[in-house]
């Protein structure tokens, strides 16, 4: 069904709006939330999320292009059929798409706009808080809308906000490997009554796995901080290198590369490179940087480590890297060499997958993930390309580590994968 | 500065010293951050030299002078008045150089770089320098925006600083005009109007919109007409300029007015039409920095512009061209740089115009709220009730006007007409942001006799329950 989506009235007495672009095209499939349009009021730039799921077929702006609330910014067609039609007149065939029929509907503000639902108009409400209440919700990342206001008349307090962040930011172990743990948990659960089960006892990687991941949870504040690398000129060099490589062969990765930038990262920012002792109190800076890789095998996750890689050229981490994810995968692969990491790279990118907030590897206080580059269409000095974009996201811990820090390391790691030959200028 | 071939480095280049721009390096170099702000004229902008200090100044000086003639009532003769506008204009100039010099030792004091020249953006991480001592070159990781902006002027009617004055020649007459037009009854038109009036100027304002001040309150417009009219000046609605004749030195302004074309004369024409943001000319678009249609440059709510890096506050940005504004945004640029969360989403600017009663408004009008789907209840309480006012020699012309939202009573506008406005606007601010309830200001003890209890009764009233003014409910709101 045909769904437009029209100005919404953005509240703060905005009557108007101009189009900055649209981030769709005729075509496009969008996501029910995701950003479709940039317009400009006279208090700001607003991205706008599409209210529905569907495919775009009209852009009828063009940027510069004003807007009244009310007036069509978009149509989407929908997968769904008219059930309940809404009193939505069929406007003409063929009509100009800029001079929409002067409607007037009921406009609901974005929030509730959102949920394709008819109703009454609703105002779009204050949201009774302080500006210190505000500015706390920006710094717990919190999205100050969605939080429902436990004082008078839904007033939202500080503490809403915080037990909003905790719940966002430490999700309780999901699973029965963390419950099987952590003991009685799972005590009173009688699987059985509903159906057949089968019983396999927790051992070996899987358990160890669930220790280790039980701990760091418990003990370490995880945040999460998400960025993206343009890696379309480190895959031309790793490509032009991949003869010396086969040569000697190894087999080139962009991990290299990564763990090459890591290296350097690590280095300018060694906070990133230690450990909190619980017991003393203090921060332990490691003078040398062993990183440790997250390998995918048939027993498990396992975790082998390339040592000093500062001092190892990227070839030389490509062979380490390569000699030991086959020890792992043999189960030749000696204790020793899972030991001593001082920061661990986990890269789910042959697996799949958009994003994923990994866990860190206690005690170490920063985990790197890399997921996987695909080609994706991106501006560059205004036009749009093609790109190969790599999602990366970084956990910390936030007892030794704030979002800033992770921002500055995150970058730094984005800068050098961006411009590879850096590596060979900037990179001891 | 560093001339020639070689580049100075900077973690945070300020382009533009008044009150945005100053203020954002400030509160930089506070976050630890190393800051260069670049300066064409003087410290302080437009605001501190030739708007907002000065134009107060004149302004308490006019009322001073207005004050003594009416001291009589009071018991109070006073000898023949008169006025010696260099000596008035230079006691202003002092007060301004104070503030000036207050302003660079504060910028020395945090170790903040001051470059006099006029900046033009080179790239997207530099920008050179004019002066006449050379040209400079500098690169930054940060820059902030804040170039200000420029008096609109009118077709036909060429500024020339003599006969067709901007706001800013206003502020330096040496002589009063005997008849002074302002093309323009906003905010500037207004108080300088009023300053020029009380001193003994015969004042029109001219003005193009068919209501005065239009965008606010409707009732604030009303009061605004009669204190004009007690005021000897002359205001024409619906007048829109059409030309301007010199003849022996006086300029004679056609105008097409409501009841048909009109022309009048003045000795000086003070041209207040509104101000444009001052973006081009200065490389903005070398560094990628993209403006919408008006002018004005695209910001998000973190003040970043379309280039990362780039941040832009102030007049050069959409939004009401108010130094409090431009302060605000500095300080979240100079924030969000530094890492942490500011954000300009949701903040409140207040509204002033020092007129003779002084307007002031936060938040949204009654009409505004009502189009947003609100349902509203209002509280007004007139000045004339109130103690304190008569007490200060005042009659009492204007009123105060809370807006809430009548189903859960969250303050959404205040807005006053009345003496002090300026001054009490605050309290309103605070509620509006943040979101306090209407009980909020009625179950808060204002002290008696103070301006401010007006807002206290308004809120009152919004209940029928302010006690210095007879306000029963109707029967319809009886039943409720």
């Amino acid at each position: 069904m045909r769904h437009v989506f029209r100005l919404p009235d953005v509240g703060e007495g905005i009557t108007e709006a101009e189009v900055v672009e649209y981030l769709v095209q005729v075509g496009d499939r969008v996501k029910a939330d995701q950003p479709v349009i940039r317009v400009e009021t006279d208090k700001a730039v607003v991205e706008l999320p599409a209210p529905v799921t569907g495919t775009v077929t009209e852009t009828p702006h063009s940027p510069g292009d004003t807007v009244k609330v009310g007036d069509p910014l978009l149509v989407i067609e929908t997968e769904e059929k008219a059930v309940k039609a809404p009193p939505e007149k069929k406007e003409k065939p063929k009509e100009a798409p800029k001079a929409p029929p002067p409607e007037k509907e009921p406009l609901k503000p974005p929030k509730v706009a959102a949920k394709e639902e008819e109703g009454p108009v609703e105002p779009a409400k204050k949201i009774l808080a302080t500006p210190h209440t505000r500015r706390l919700a920006r710094e717990l990342g919190v999205d100050i809308t969605a939080v429902k206001g436990s004082g008078p008349r839904g007033r939202i307090t500080d503490e809403d906000l915080r037990e909003t962040a905790k719940k966002k930011e430490a999700p309780p172990p999901k699973g029965p490997t963390a419950a099987a743990v952590q003991a009685p948990a799972t005590a009173g659960f009688d699987f059985e009554k509903y159906g057949p089960t089968k019983r396999v006892p927790l051992k070996g990687i899987r358990k160890r796995t669930a220790e280790v991941m039980v701990r760091s949870v418990s003990t370490i504040p995880h945040v999460t901080h998400f960025d993206e690398a343009d890696v379309t000129e480190l895959q031309k060099v790793r490509d032009r290198e991949k003869t010396l490589a086969d040569q000697r062969g190894v087999k080139l990765t962009i991990l290299a590369f990564l763990t090459k930038a890591v290296a350097d990262a690590l280095k300018k920012y060694p906070m990133f490179n230690a450990s909190l002792d619980e017991a003393t109190g203090e921060i332990v800076y490691k003078q040398y940087y062993n990183v440790g890789f997250a390998t995918d095998t048939e027993a498990g996750l396992m975790v082998p480590v390339v040592r000093d890689v500062d001092k190892k050229s990227i070839l030389q981490i490509a062979a380490e890297l390569n000699e030991l994810s086959r020890k792992a995968r043999d189960r030749t692969i000696e204790l020793e060499d899972m030991r001593g990491g001082t920061f661990t790279i986990t890269n789910v990118g042959a697996l799949g997958g958009a994003w994923a907030t990994p866990i860190i590897v206690h005690p170490e206080v920063a985990i790197l993930c890399s997921l996987r580059a695909m080609e994706k269409a991106v501006v560059r000095n205004g036009e749009v390309v093609v790109r190969t974009i790599m999602p990366l996201t970084l956990s910390f811990d936030h007892r030794v580590l704030d979002g800033a820090d992770a921002a500055r390391f995150m970058s730094h790691v984005v800068a050098l994968l961006e411009d590879p030959l850096r590596m060979l200028v900037d990179v001891a | 500065m560093v001339m020639g071939d070689f580049a100075q480095g900077t973690q945070v280049a300020v382009i533009g010293g008044g009150p945005g721009g100053y203020v954002a390096a400030i509160r930089a170099a506070q976050l630890g951050l190393e800051v260069t702000l670049v300066e064409q004229e003087e410290l302080g902008g437009l605001c501190l030299n030739w708007g907002c200090i000065p134009s107060k100044a004149l302004i308490h000086a006019a009322g001073l002078k207005r004050e003594i003639e009416r001291a009589d009532r009071m018991g109070i003769i006073a000898g023949e008045l008169s006025v010696n506008l260099p000596k008035l204009m230079e006691w202003k100039q002092g007060i301004v150089g104070k503030l000036r010099n207050g302003v660079s030792s504060l910028l020395s004091q945090n170790k903040v770089e001051v470059v006099q020249g006029t900046a033009h953006l080179t790239g997207e991480r530099s920008f050179t320098v004019e002066s006449p001592k050379g040209v400079g070159r500098f690169e930054f990781e940060h820059a902030i925006l804040a170039t200000g902006s420029i008096a609109a002027e009118i077709p036909g009617m060429p500024h020339d600083g003599v006969l067709v004055m901007d706001s800013k020649d206003a502020l330096e007459l040496q002589a009063l005009p005997k008849r002074l037009v302002v093309v323009g009854a906003g905010a500037i038109g207004l108080e300088l109007g009023t300053v020029f009036a009380k001193l003994g100027t015969k004042v029109t304002l001219l003005e193009t919109a068919r209501t005065l001040l239009p965008m606010l309150d409707p009732q604030i417009g009303k009061v605004m007409e009669r204190a004009l009219k007690s005021l000897n000046m002359e205001l024409v609605l619906g007048a829109r300029v059409k030309g301007m004749e010199k003849r022996n030195g006086v300029a004679v302004l056609q105008y097409s007015a409501l009841e048909g074309d009109k022309s009048v004369e003045a000795d000086k024409v003070l041209v207040a039409v509104g101000r444009r943001p001052n973006t081009t000319g200065l490389g903005f678009e070398k560094a990628g920095v993209k403006l919408n249609n008006r002018g004005f440059v695209l910001v998000n709510d973190r003040m970043m512009t379309t280039t990362a890096g780039i941040y832009a506050v102030g007049d050069v940005v959409a939004g009401p061209m108010l130094a409090h504004k431009a302060s605000y945004q500095g300080k979240v640029a100079a924030e969000v740089i530094a890492g942490e969360p500011a954000s300009f989403e949701a903040v409140e600017v207040p509204g002033v115009i020092f007129a003779d009663p002084e307007i002031a408004w936060v938040g949204l009008t009654e009409e505004q709220a009502k189009e947003q789907g609100y349902k509203v209840k209002t509280g007004v309480f007139p000045f004339k009730a109130l103690g304190r006012t008569l007490t200060l020699g005042d009659e009492g012309l204007g009123f105060t006007k809370v807006v809430s939202d009548a189903e859960v009573g969250t303050v959404l506008g205040v807005h006053i007409v009345g003496p002090s406005a300026s001054d009490l606007i605050s309290e309103g601010a605070l509620a509006v942001s943040s979101a306090a309830n209407i009980e909020d200001l009625t179950l808060t003890i204002h002290p008696h006799p103070t301006l401010p209890e007006s807002i206290e009764e308004a809120a009152e009233q919004a209940e029928h329950r302010a006690i210095h003014i007879f306000s029963p409910p109707s029967k319809s709101e009886k039943t409720t």
